[in-house]
């Protein structure tokens, strides 16, 4: 008994269909991206960071001392894994999220106006600058939100709070016409 | 016709007519008005009835501080009672209604209880219905609860939506007159992040009122230039229909925008109001001063107004109050609001000023009477005349319209909500703002400031040592020129002697001034009590106009200073926010998040019947066909549990995977039995115990290698071991080399159960699963055919040969459905968490319902479990107390029905045969129940006295709830398979 098994979106009910087209106030949903917990080994923290911000195609979102979630757009979540063991060795140890965790981006000139109604920190760039992130609590739901662009932001959460999460954007947006699909 | 809309002036758009309805009259106003004043442009004078008299009342003030103009703006699911008309922005279609009459506000029964007022003085319902006493809940009180009361909440549901956001700033400025928009000016200048709010839908406050030209431009001119201006900086928002209600920690300010409250038809996209939370490095309180009212017989009499009320309803909304207009006055401010009215073309024919001498000059033609006192109003539903005694002296004088000064308050409200009291200041005959510290700034006439060009200079000046101490170069404001500038000044005059008729003091609770000395005489003449006594400051208003005469009338009755007296406590909301503003989105499904299983489409398509469980939605049963109660689903799928094979979705379990190379001592010390030397490749129970030695959770540590465990907890504990864990990383053991991270949703785990549970699983899986090379308890990951990284356990809670499989949670669906058809043969049913519960029940394995935190591990009859040899885990040492061990503790049984038809449910007390129900008799309680399909009649899980020691007893199984009694006989708790065959098998 061989099969190829389906890798089911926990937002695939209610995005999936004609993709319809993105307007100014955009969320993303990253279909596919790999994402790893990466928690240094006590006393290493250091240099795991340095290791970890060198490497290109690597974003790195801060979750506590020692601990960042890494996402990746290019590996699949095995090969991230096999790239995040080799990069850290013995100095941190490698968690696989790429599962238990969804990626949201939200862009457009709305952006910060539509995240002030569940974030309560201050995302004024001098405040939150790019490439910050942080963890937060968006209205009820706790996500890791980083800014990787003037007007975009990137917000990732547990698998099982995504469909909330997602409503709640929508209903934050809906003043600013908020569109939302798969990212390719 | 009396109050007129005068033929020009005011700042209203004459173009656009807006037509609205009062109680059923149609009647038009501008674009620019609110409904007081078109109202009042209708002469219609009489708006409402009074809380406890009855009494006709008219339009008082202008603005926010207004006691009687409250009325229900629209209709049906969309009304809203208590609104002031003062401040309801007034638009084409709106719909008012009085409140507080019956049958009509001209014609109002309940006025029958201005005949009976000698009776109804203050305290008057608490003596009259004290006994007999039980009478007051059942009776008295909801009576006179409905012929009290203010408006009338609409009990369907609210058609509105409501939103919140945050807000940052450097600076927020509150109110925005003309310090507020100075100060606005000067740090939007400067660079700072600034928001302007203000209550009003026009920035610009007493600018809008005001006669006084600033450079050389009248005053609401200048507040347009200056908002102009605002707009125009990117670093400034402007907040216009935003009150800010409430001064909270870290100075954060709550703050209420009305997005449309004044719109015919609101967008279905927007909010109709808006809940801010601004978080301010600085904030400058600008809310200006409210002017008092004066204490006089018959000062409730529709037509008597605040002076400034009749001023800015002339000036800024082109209406006067009356043909004939008088003024009392303890002060300047009485002056010039007759020379303004004046030059607006209204009449005035007298100020009565009760100074008996005064520098102020009157218009030209204005008859001025100083020492003069009003003592007596004529008319009823309208003012007709003002009785005026000067030495025993009466005399009856005309007017329509008579406005009252009686001086300044600061407003400071939001500066005293955290604790810190209002100042007495003898200077400014009123209570100022006490020193909060540099974060929150009073200025302006909040500050006793009382001249425009003392306002425009304290804002620009607070603002720029603000912009200096938060480090930007704020460059020297220059400040306009003023002209006709007044300096007021008043006596203080807190009650005039002689009245006629009732004084008034709180329009809007009808207390008189009498009422105040009822409480004096009766022992309440602390402010605190006084006001509870007198209901003096209470209700919509919360005392806006009124609380400072109550002070200076208590004070005079003392024969002290209002200082001594002080005011009563100012807390948040500075006006009422409605429900719905503060609930915000958070209502029906997003009042809290769902949480979604990733098998929850494998559940759907399977039919599952889902409930919430905590933030969960987790399928309960699998109905099939023919299956007609939830009970033949539930037996059904236990029966084919216990003798074929089913499926069960255990992703809400909470996981934690722990690392490092003390992760073993971690884990050694959280639970209470031994983890140190657990194998790699095994899974073991573990027990973790709270500190005080009552059970915390229960779950598994499996060993994946030698610095690598995977925790499970229970699904409800599952954030608080998480906090629990990095409490103890953190704060007890941080020399432990230990990192941990939860991976709850990153695996899709399912329970495979039942004697077939092996044939179905090793369909899917290369390597060998038998009892020999996986047997109970191993723990390893593998990958399944196909590819999929999995890891397996030989764990289980049905007491079955069972397994549990994670696989990343993505393909969860995709293997539970695999799993499904390779069972098909061997007639596989997917179970829920009824039939989940009734297997572990009739195992007598236990859940949160017996570890409730009253429960030991020996309670449990887990007390083997608790390792002497450990050194030390959490829980251990008070675990030791007399009191945990005493031989009598309630301990873990099965119960029976003796007569096998009767059921049992849990939370039922126990009983010794022909005992009476009582805490001392109270043998022990029910903590779980159900039927068991296996055995076919209900068992149920108990904690009972010293119950290990008692099976084969009989015990009355006490439930007063359902008034259920019935005998149980008390047995192992182990009803199926004590032996652990079928587990091992």
């Amino acid at each position: 008994m061989v099969r190829d098994y389906n890798n089911r979106h926990a937002l695939d009910q209610k995005l999936r269909g004609t993709p319809k087209p993105a307007n100014a106030d955009h969320l993303e949903v990253g279909h596919w991206q790999a994402i790893a917990t990466v928690l240094a080994s006590v006393g290493l923290e250091a240099a795991v960071e340095r290791a970890l911000s060198s490497t290109p195609d690597l974003s790195l979102r801060y979750c506590g001392p020692g601990e960042w979630l890494v996402v990746s757009g290019v590996d699949t979540p095995l090969g991230l894994m096999r790239r995040l063991d080799m990069l850290c060795g013995t100095q941190a140890h490698v968690v696989d999220q790429s599962d238990g965790r969804v990626l949201m981006r939200l862009s457009g000139p709305s952006a910060r106006q539509i995240l002030a109604k569940g974030i309560g920190v201050d995302l004024h760039p001098s405040a939150f600058a790019l490439g910050g992130s942080t963890n937060v609590l968006c209205g009820h739901i706790a996500v890791n939100l980083s800014r990787i662009g003037e007007d975009v932001f990137e917000l990732i959460v547990s698998r099982s709070f995504a469909e909330s999460l997602f409503e709640d954007l929508m209903t934050m947006g809906r003043p600013f016409d908020l569109s939302a699909a798969f990212s390719d | 016709m009396t109050a007129y809309r005068l033929s020009s002036g005011g700042l209203l758009d004459r173009s656009k007519v807006l037509s609205f309805t009062f109680d059923g009259r149609p009647l038009r106003g501008f674009a620019g008005d609110t409904l007081a004043s078109a109202l009042l442009a209708n002469d219609q004078l009489l708006v409402g009835r009074s809380f406890k008299y009855h009494r006709p009342r008219g339009i008082v003030s202008a603005g926010p501080s207004e006691p009687n103009a409250l009325m229900t703006l629209g209709s049906g699911a969309r009304s809203d009672p208590n609104t002031k008309a003062t401040v309801a922005e007034l638009y084409a279609g709106l719909t008012a209604k009085s409140q507080n009459r019956w049958p009509s506000l001209g014609f109002d029964v309940g006025a029958v209880n201005g005949l009976l007022s000698p009776f109804l003085g203050a305290g008057f319902y608490y003596k009259t219905f004290m006994w007999p006493r039980q009478l007051w809940e059942m009776l008295y009180e909801p009576v006179i609860r409905r012929a009290a009361g203010l408006g009338r909440a609409v009990l369907e549901r609210d058609p509105e939506s409501y939103e919140k956001s945050w807000a940052f700033c450097d600076l927020l400025i509150v109110g925005g007159g003309p310090a507020g928009l100075m100060a606005a000016l000067t740090a939007g200048r400067a660079g700072l992040r600034v928001i302007l709010a203000d209550e009003d839908f026009r920035l610009g406050g007493s600018l809008l009122g005001e006669t006084e030209t600033i450079d050389g431009s009248p005053a609401p001119a200048f507040a347009e230039r200056v908002v102009a201006e605002l707009l125009s900086l990117d670093n400034v928002t402007l907040l216009p229909r935003t009150t800010v209600f409430g001064w909270y920690d870290d100075n954060v300010f709550g703050a209420v925008e009305r997005v449309q409250k004044h719109v015919a038809e609101p967008s279905a996209t927007l909010p109709t109001e808006r809940v801010w939370r601004i978080a301010a490095k600085r904030a400058l309180l600008a809310t200006g001063a409210e002017e008092r009212p004066l204490v006089f017989g018959g000062n409730d009499c529709p037509g008597v107004m605040m002076a400034s009320a009749i001023g800015t309803y002339a000036q800024r909304y082109g209406v006067s109050a009356g043909k004939s207009v008088a003024i009392f006055t303890s002060g300047s401010s009485g002056y010039r609001t007759a020379r303004g009215l004046v030059a607006r073309g209204v009449t005035v024919s007298t100020i009565v000023d009760s100074r008996p001498e005064a520098t102020e000059a009157a218009p030209d033609g204005v008859r001025v009477i100083r020492s003069g006192a009003i003592v007596d109003t004529k008319g009823r539903k309208r003012l007709s005349g003002i009785v005026i005694e000067r030495s025993g002296f009466e005399e009856l004088i005309a007017c329509d319209a008579l406005g009252m000064s009686g001086g300044w308050s600061p407003v400071i409200h939001l500066a005293c909500q955290r604790g810190a009291r209002p100042v007495w200041s003898e200077d400014l005959k009123a209570f100022s703002a006490p020193d909060v510290g540099g974060g929150l700034r009073v200025v302006g006439s909040a500050n006793g400031v009382y001249t425009l060009s003392g306002c425009l200079r304290d804002g620009a000046e607070k603002a720029t040592t603000i912009a200096v101490e938060l480090g930007f170069n704020a460059a020297e404001a220059s400040l306009p020129v003023i002209e006709n500038e007044a300096e007021p000044s008043f006596a203080a005059l807190w009650y005039v002697p002689g009245a006629k008729s009732k004084a008034f003091v709180d329009f809007q609770n009808d207390v008189h001034a009498r009422d105040l000395g009822l409480a004096l005489r009766e022992g309440f003449g602390h402010v605190e009590h006084a006001k509870r006594y007198t209901t003096s400051g209470m209700a919509t208003d919360q005392g806006k106009l009124s609380n400072v005469n109550a002070v200076g009338i208590l004070a005079g009755m003392r024969g002290v200073s209002p200082a001594e007296v002080g005011t009563t406590t100012f807390r948040p909301f500075y006006t009422p926010v409605s429900f719905g503003a503060l609930a915000g989105t958070s209502r029906d499904g997003h009042a809290t998040p769902t949480r979604k299983s990733p098998l929850h489409e494998w559940a759907r398509k399977n039919g599952a019947t889902f409930v919430d469980s905590g933030l969960w939605f987790r399928s309960a049963w699998f109905p099939r066909a023919g299956e007609k109660t939830w009970r033949e689903s539930v037996d059904r799928e236990v029966l084919n549990v216990r003798a074929n094979v089913g499926l069960c979705d255990v992703a809400t379990l909470g996981k934690i995977e722990v690392f490092g190379a003390d992760a073993a001592e971690f884990l050694n010390r959280l639970y209470c039995n031994p983890m140190l030397k657990l194998p790699v490749g095994k899974a073991r129970y573990g027990l973790m115990l709270r500190e005080d030695g009552f059970v915390f959770d229960d779950g598994t540590v499996s060993r994946l290698a030698e610095d690598q465990f995977f925790v499970t907890t229970t699904t409800a504990m599952a954030g608080a071991v998480m906090s629990h864990m990095d409490y103890c990383a953190q704060v007890l053991w941080p020399d432990l080399k230990v990192r941990f991270c939860s991976v709850s949703d990153q695996w899709a785990q399912m329970a495979i159960a039942g004697p077939k549970a092996r044939d179905v699983l090793q369909q899917l899986i290369d390597e060998d699963i038998s009892e020999a090379v996986f047997p109970f308890l191993a723990a390893r990951s593998m990958v399944l055919r196909g590819g999929i990284n999995a890891r397996l356990f030989r764990i289980s809670f049905s007491g079955e040969l069972a397994f549990e499989l994670a696989v990343p949670a993505g393909y969860g669906e995709a293997v539970a459905e695999q799993i499904m058809e390779a069972g098909r043969a061997h007639g596989i049913c997917a179970y829920g968490v009824e039939a989940l519960n009734v297997l572990r029940l009739e195992k007598g394995h236990l859940t949160h319902a017996e570890f409730d935190g009253r429960v030991t591990p020996d309670d449990a009859g887990l007390g083997r479990m608790v390792s002497a040899q450990k050194p030390d885990f959490i829980g251990k040492h008070l675990s030791a107390r007399y009191g945990l061990t005493a031989a009598d503790r309630m301990q873990l049984v099965g119960l029976k029905p003796v007569d096998r038809d009767k059921d049992m449910r849990a939370g039922a007390h126990l009983l010794k045969e022909g005992m009476k129900p009582s805490t001392l008799n109270d043998q022990g309680w029910v903590s779980s129940a159900g039927y068991s399909p296996v055995l076919g009649h209900h068992i149920a899980l108990a904690f009972l006295k010293s119950g290990r020691e008692r099976y084969g007893e009989k015990i009355v199984v006490w439930d007063k709830l359902r008034d259920h009694e019935m005998i149980a006989e008390v047995c192992d708790p182990a009803f199926v398979d004590p032996e652990n065959k079928k587990l091992k098998a």
